[in-house]
């Protein structure tokens, strides 16, 4: 076959685009874990409301409104952004922060029915039919190698960008900001943290703000390259982030970018050279054969239990 | 005392329970559980569109037997785990009608329950073999095709009209999907029209660029595609994107507006097997103006047949009473003379002849029926 090469490296372009989705869902997971040590399994919906939100936006200012696209993505990522903030902050204050300090699986089932209650909120607002979002972005980056030509839409490529810019603005606000040293030092010790001053409260509404911000980005964009919405997409969104997430090592923004490429790239060439029907065997196979040998995931570190 | 005064409400409202069944024994009740939620909610609709405007019809022309019809919507969401509740909230409701499911995913299960609770059910949009093959029902019937008619009428139109050297189908591995896939490869394998890959895809992915690149490859003459529309318009949208340009063909389960919605251009030119476009059927004038009178759209893959549904229940209701039991030997004997044409049934409720056709997605989203 003299299409092998050029085929492997559009395979390998829809692995890392996909895997750039899972990823940029997954900083979220990872995020919150990283800093209060909790699954929020409400993330997926708020991801869905994110693209929600960008695509009522989108509606009220209409496609053929005359404004620039990149001008009416831009306003789409902030209303949706904003919107998607107060999400955040108002589930963690209605589910989570009333149980802070109880047994870790009371915040956990308290996530799963905050991310049912989302879904049916959606779905009984904005109906629960397929939507579909225009297509903003068009067109695709082509180079031939031999007589194959390789596509590399623009949507997709902006997915990848968006992804790593994101991680490295997190990474320096994490490691540089003083808000970012508060954070680190409540992920070491959340009392102690607040022994020394620090509001504690504060930092983990922040935290769950920024995660809610990172997720509409990720649905706006995810949503214009894709061109599909329904109430229900965050579920299967949020599971495959989040396995991306412990793959890569929970709480480590690094590890979520690694763990969610790496889950796009053993999805795809499963598709490709074995079968679609078994993508997902792959994939999950991979996942558990790396927890065997690291059970903190690929860049996550030994946890020392908390007393 | 005490014990007396908990009682007493509870057999108050026992009583006005009691008094409210006897007010509802003047209607027959219609039972309709379809999805009204989910991504399927599209077919529901077009099933309520059928059943509601003959039932208000029938009603307004003095209903059955001095008898309004009285219809219950109920939501089954498309989904299997929702078939069985819903089933029940018609036998609990007392109904012994039902124009039944969308999705042959829910009807499935649920036949089950009418054929063991007596209860005479009519799916107009269940196509699957497995609805009547598995139990060979008594008290369930269709007014639609099977995908045993539909999979080798599909094939046959390859085979005959587009004359592929290799052909590619993709499905989304549940009940309807596989099946009819199923159906169209083994009639192509018959009729010696390669079948170069077969595959199924998840549904509720977003992403399906690795397939593509594969078909891309391979690069059949055409692909068909067995499946619901919300899979096979990213298929559409990601295939153009990549710059896969292969004639692509679909079951009735994909034809509807929000596939046009979710593809966009790339559903331009896309083929779709369909129940043929019974508002166009001769003797069918008075049923338009009844869509017209009560402000529904006629038109639909399941609209006609769920009309065709209750308007078989009302002409055997007439003819043998309310007997549920005797309403069932009736439909296995009886001709019927309907929205879509004329019905026959066999022993395990099946149509003797249902007529399918090939549209075409012309560049606005219409279906366009190609003459043969």
């Amino acid at each position: 076959m003299s299409d092998f090469i050029p085929q492997l490296v559009q395979q390998l372009f829809n692995g890392l685009s996909l895997g750039a989705i899972y990823a940029l869902i997954a900083i979220g997971y990872t995020m919150v874990y990283g800093i209060i040590g909790m699954i929020n399994f409400a993330h997926g919906e708020i991801y869905m409301i994110g693209a929600y939100v960008g695509l009522v936006t989108l509606s009220a200012i209409g496609v053929g409104s005359g404004l620039p696209i990149a001008l009416i993505i831009f306003i789409m990522l902030v209303i949706a952004v904003l919107v998607t903030a107060v999400y955040g902050y108002a589930v963690e204050k209605v589910a989570y922060a009333p149980l802070r300090g109880g047994p870790r699986l009371v915040p956990l089932i308290s996530a799963i029915g905050m991310s049912i209650f989302l879904q049916n909120w959606v779905a009984i607002g904005q109906g629960a039919r397929d939507m579909a979002v225009p297509a903003l972005i068009t067109g695709a980056w082509q180079f031939h190698i031999g007589e194959y030509a390789v596509t590399a839409p623009y949507s997709r490529i902006m997915i990848i960008l968006v992804t790593l810019v994101l991680m490295i603005m997190l990474h320096f606000y994490i490691k540089h900001s003083r808000l970012g040293r508060a954070s680190r030092a409540c992920s070491q010790d959340l009392r102690m943290a607040n022994l020394l001053g620090i509001d504690t409260n504060k930092i983990i509404s922040f935290t769950f703000v920024v995660g809610a911000m990172l997720a509409a980005v990720g649905g706006v964009l995810i949503a214009l390259a894709i061109g599909k919405l329904n109430p229900f997409i965050g579920f299967l969104a949020g599971i495959k982030a989040f396995t991306a997430a412990v793959l890569g090592g929970i709480g480590s923004i690094p590890g979520a970018m690694l763990g969610g490429v790496l889950l796009g790239l053993a999805e795809t060439f499963a598709a490709a050279y074995i079968s679609s029907q078994y993508k997902d065997i792959v994939a999950f196979g991979l996942l558990v054969l790396i927890l065997l040998f690291r059970p903190t995931g690929l860049l996550g570190k030994p946890e020392v239990e908390k007393v | 005392m005490k014990s007396f005064i908990r009682i007493t409400p509870i057999a108050l409202a026992l009583g006005a329970m009691a008094f409210a069944g006897s007010v509802y024994a003047q209607t027959i009740k219609i039972g309709i559980p379809q999805p009204m939620t989910g991504p399927a909610t599209q077919y529901g609709d077009q099933i309520q569109a059928g059943a509601l405007t003959a039932i208000e019809a029938i009603n307004a022309a003095g209903g059955v037997n001095g008898k309004k019809l009285e219809p219950l919507l109920i939501d089954d969401g498309c989904e299997p785990k929702q078939a069985v509740p819903a089933a029940n909230r018609v036998v609990n409701s007392g109904a012994k009608f039902a124009v039944a499911h969308a999705c042959s995913g829910t009807t499935v299960p649920a036949v089950n329950v009418y054929e063991n609770e007596g209860i005479v059910a009519i799916t107009p949009g269940a196509t699957s073999p497995l609805v009547t093959d598995t139990i060979k029902p008594h008290f369930f019937f269709r007014t639609i095709g099977r995908d045993d008619q539909q999979g080798p009428f599909a094939a046959d139109y390859i085979a005959k009209e587009l004359k592929p050297k290799k052909v590619a189908i993709l499905h989304d591995k549940q009940t309807y999907g596989s099946g009819l896939a199923t159906q169209v490869r083994d009639s192509l394998g018959k009729l010696g029209v390669e079948v170069g890959l077969y595959e199924g895809i998840n549904v509720g992915d977003s992403d399906y660029s690795a397939v593509i690149t594969k078909l891309k490859s391979m690069n059949p003459d055409l692909i068909y595609f067995g499946g619901y529309h919300a899979e096979l318009g990213l298929l559409l949208r990601q295939a153009r994107e990549q710059g896969l340009t292969t004639q692509f063909m679909g079951p009735e389960g994909v034809a509807n507006a929000d596939l046009v919605a979710i593809a966009g251009p790339a559903a331009t030119g896309l083929l779709v097997t369909l129940p043929a476009d019974f508002t166009k059927l001769p003797g069918n004038e008075k049923i338009l103006e009844h869509f017209k009178t009560y402000k529904r759209n006629p038109d639909g893959a399941f609209t006609m047949p769920a009309y065709a549904a209750v308007q078989i229940l009302v002409d055997s209701i007439k003819a043998v009473g309310e007997d549920p039991a005797k309403v069932a030997d009736h439909m296995h004997k009886a001709a019927f003379n309907t929205a879509i044409g004329k019905v026959e049934y066999d022993a395990k409720g099946d149509l003797k002849e249902f007529e399918f056709a090939v549209y075409k997605v012309d560049d606005k989203g219409n279906m366009i029926q190609l003459n043969k």
